[in-house]
């Protein structure tokens, strides 16, 4: 086992993997700081660069841009109470009132050391838990295969937001949109209209830019971007540095967040917005020290909900390296980015390339220490990158996604796909249908569909089939509880935090 | 509180999935036992959003009107904020989408260099600085990264236009 670290460490660091951690790093914080720049988005927005590289390359650039995201979104949650991600909320609330007690620099630092205690922290739990995960996943049939695809797709309950039914609507045009182009079966052409650019199907990178990227634009366009220069005093590193004395006192938090951040990560659908919040209200909830300054500057809530939002990435990557699951919005970016290079998530990717999954591995710890020394010495930077104009720089973002949608076949058709997607999800977005479910359906789709046409094919055309094995009837179970139980506990998790 | 465009979009929503879904119905033929054919899989998802998208609208239809609750869209500040803000969604697509037009004709660096200052411009940057100087900065960055150092084969335009997008790749 240590010879399988130490090979991958030594892959990991070679220049071209170290340097596309860095650059992935750094345009992940610029991301996640970024109000107007998902995670997400970010992810998208680098994926073209990813064609041509190596694929541990282009992976860890991308794992490099998902944790800098994460990270990044508290540095304008701080500093100037803009969420720079949803998981950021909590930061807001307790960092931007330490920021306005003048305490900005040393919430910074809190922040950021948390951040990486909980990045570390769930990074061991993958190594632990992924083999484990994978071995029993060898098991998995059609029938298998479907059963979890569909309890990849009932994380939609849980990214719905506020309507369950406008989240179920755009869950299945996704799964519409899957099936467009030459069915994988039987060979035939399904909603082409003749053209030959959907013969394909629809390029899920395309659809992705457009729906998240590029409509997010058109609604930014609409709500004026505000300004920020609000400066803040910066002493030095050793005065602002947090002691150790800190950490202690507030151990539990720093224990318990984390566990709670990897377990809710782990689960499809929760992600790090759910994390934050459930382990900043347990904190809230048990908080023995200073009770009363929850809400306005409590230094245990901002540290339990960077803990646990950093947390949960490698509760994230675990279910889509070992499941194939995307739990959040940015691991089914991943996913697009393994299929582009090749390779599928699943099961089968620790046995066919193990030399890929311990590379993650061993880069998500090298990332989280990459994004520990450049956060560090970048926070003034960032300060004045928010001072830029905003009509300027998304025009920048716009171009990066005509690259993105243009680069994957080097044709004018994918532009203006992109273009009708982003008008799809401008319009979505609009009356409050939520994108993320479409994108989830455009992933897992094809899978779905093709899983439970081979398990009928297996069973005679027996609907019995699907559920004949343990595996898959607790998986279609896992899934109906999946979609029932946000229904019962979501709006009283959120009220009470 | 009910829009006009919740109305139509949903309107719309039920009249594309009804579409899609008798174009499904067309796909449906014999197969194997056990074997469900191209249709089944496109008709489920279709059917469910069809009946997702009717509910949806019929919510809709039924919720009172926005301007006799709130009152609030009737104030003529409130309504020029509405009409300054879909002007401005308006003008930034349409010069996203001329410029996605514009590259094939113009080519990559000319298009780039028109689309940068019109779209600051549909979004109200009206400093002269930051409209000249943006455009230059932003395609020498994007034209170094893309075209010369990841070779990716942008369009280089018609006539005159290809003459001048040859210079540079």
């Amino acid at each position: 086992m240590l010879e399988i670290y130490g090979q991958a460490f030594a892959t990991v660091l070679l220049p071209q993997n170290l340097i596309a951690m860095v650059l992935g790093a750094l345009w992940g914080l610029l991301a996640g700081a970024l109000p107007g720049i998902s995670t997400s988005m970010g992810v998208v927005l680098i994926l073209s660069f990813t064609y041509t590289l190596a694929p541990m390359t282009a992976l860890v650039l991308l794992v490099g841009a998902y944790l800098g995201g994460i990270t990044g979104g508290g540095i304008t949650s701080i500093l100037f109470g803009i969420p720079g991600e949803p998981s950021s909320v909590p930061t807001v609330i307790e960092g931007h009132a330490l920021a306005k007690q003048g305490k900005a620099a040393a919430a910074m630092w809190t922040y950021l050391l948390c951040s990486i205690f909980g990045g570390l922290f769930s990074v061991l739990f993958m190594i632990v838990a992924t083999p484990l995960i994978a071995d029993f996943a060898l098991r998995f049939g059609p029938a298998e295969y479907f059963a979890l695809t569909i309890l990849g797709l009932s994380v939609v309950s849980g990214l719905s937001g506020g309507s369950m039914l406008k989240g179920f609507l755009s869950c299945f045009f996704g799964l519409f949109l899957a099936t467009i182009g030459t069915d994988g079966i039987t060979g035939e052409e399904r909603f082409t209209f003749g053209t030959v650019t959907l013969l394909g199907g629809v390029n899920f990178v395309v659809a992705m830019v457009g729906l998240l990227a590029v409509s997010e634009i058109m609604m930014e366009a609409e709500e004026p971007f505000k300004e920020y220069k609000g400066m803040v005093e910066y002493r030095g590193l050793l005065e602002e540095l947090p002691r150790f004395s800190l950490f202690r006192k507030y151990w539990l938090t720093m224990i318990r967040s984390p566990i709670i951040g990897t377990i809710v990560g782990a689960l499809p659908g929760a992600g790090a917005t759910i994390a934050a919040f459930l382990a900043y209200g347990e904190a809230a909830r048990t908080a023995k020290h200073e009770p009363a300054k929850f809400g306005k500057g409590a230094i245990e809530g901002l540290m339990a909900a960077e803990c646990a939002n950093n947390a949960s990435t490698g509760g994230s990557m675990t279910i889509l390296l070992s499941l194939g699951i995307p739990g959040s919005n940015t691991t089914a970016m991943l996913v697009a980015a393994f299929m582009i290079h090749g390779m599928q998530p699943g099961p089968l990717l620790l046995s066919q390339r193990p030399d890929i999954v311990y590379g993650i591995f061993t880069a998500m710890i090298v990332i989280n220490l990459l994004l520990l020394a450049i956060t560090g010495t970048a926070i003034r930077l960032f300060l004045q990158l928010n001072r830029l104009p905003y009509s300027v720089f998304s025009a920048a973002i716009l171009i990066l996604c005509v690259v993105g949608a243009f680069g994957i076949n080097n044709s004018v058709d994918d532009m203006m796909l992109m273009f009708v997607f982003s008008l799809i999800g401008y319009f979505m977005r609009k009356f409050g249908v939520p994108v993320a479910p479409c994108i989830l359906a455009l992933v897992l789709g094809d899978l779905a569909e093709l899983s439970l046409r081979r398990a009928l094919l297996l069973s005679g055309g027996s609907p019995l089939g699907l559920v004949s094995s343990p595996i898959s009837a607790v998986l279609l179970l896992g899934a109906l509880v999946s979609i029932v139980y946000p229904l019962i506990k979501k709006p009283k998790m959120l009220a009470s935090s | 509180m009910k829009t006009k465009g919740e109305v139509v979009f949903f309107a719309v929503c039920v009249a594309f999935f009804g579409f899609m879904g008798a174009q499904a119905v067309a796909l449906m033929g014999e197969g194997r036992a056990g074997e469900i054919g191209s249709a089944l899989w496109p008709l489920i998802a279709l059917c469910a959003a069809l009946g997702l998208s009717a509910v949806l609208l019929f919510q809709a239809v039924r919720r009172p009107a926005a301007a006799a609750v709130g009152g609030e869209a009737s104030e003529p500040d409130a309504r020029d904020e509405a009409r300054r803000r879909r002007k401005a969604v308006v003008a930034s697509t349409a010069c996203f989408f001329l410029y996605l037009v514009a590259i094939s004709f113009l080519g990559f660096i000319l298009a780039t260099l028109f689309f940068i200052p019109a779209f600051a411009f549909a979004l109200g940057e009206r400093r002269t600085k930051v409209l000249v100087a943006a455009p230059l900065i932003l395609t020498t960055v994007m034209t170094a990264v893309f075209i010369k150092f990841l070779t990716i084969p942008f369009p280089k335009g018609v006539g005159v236009f290809a003459a001048f997008s040859r210079l540079f790749y």
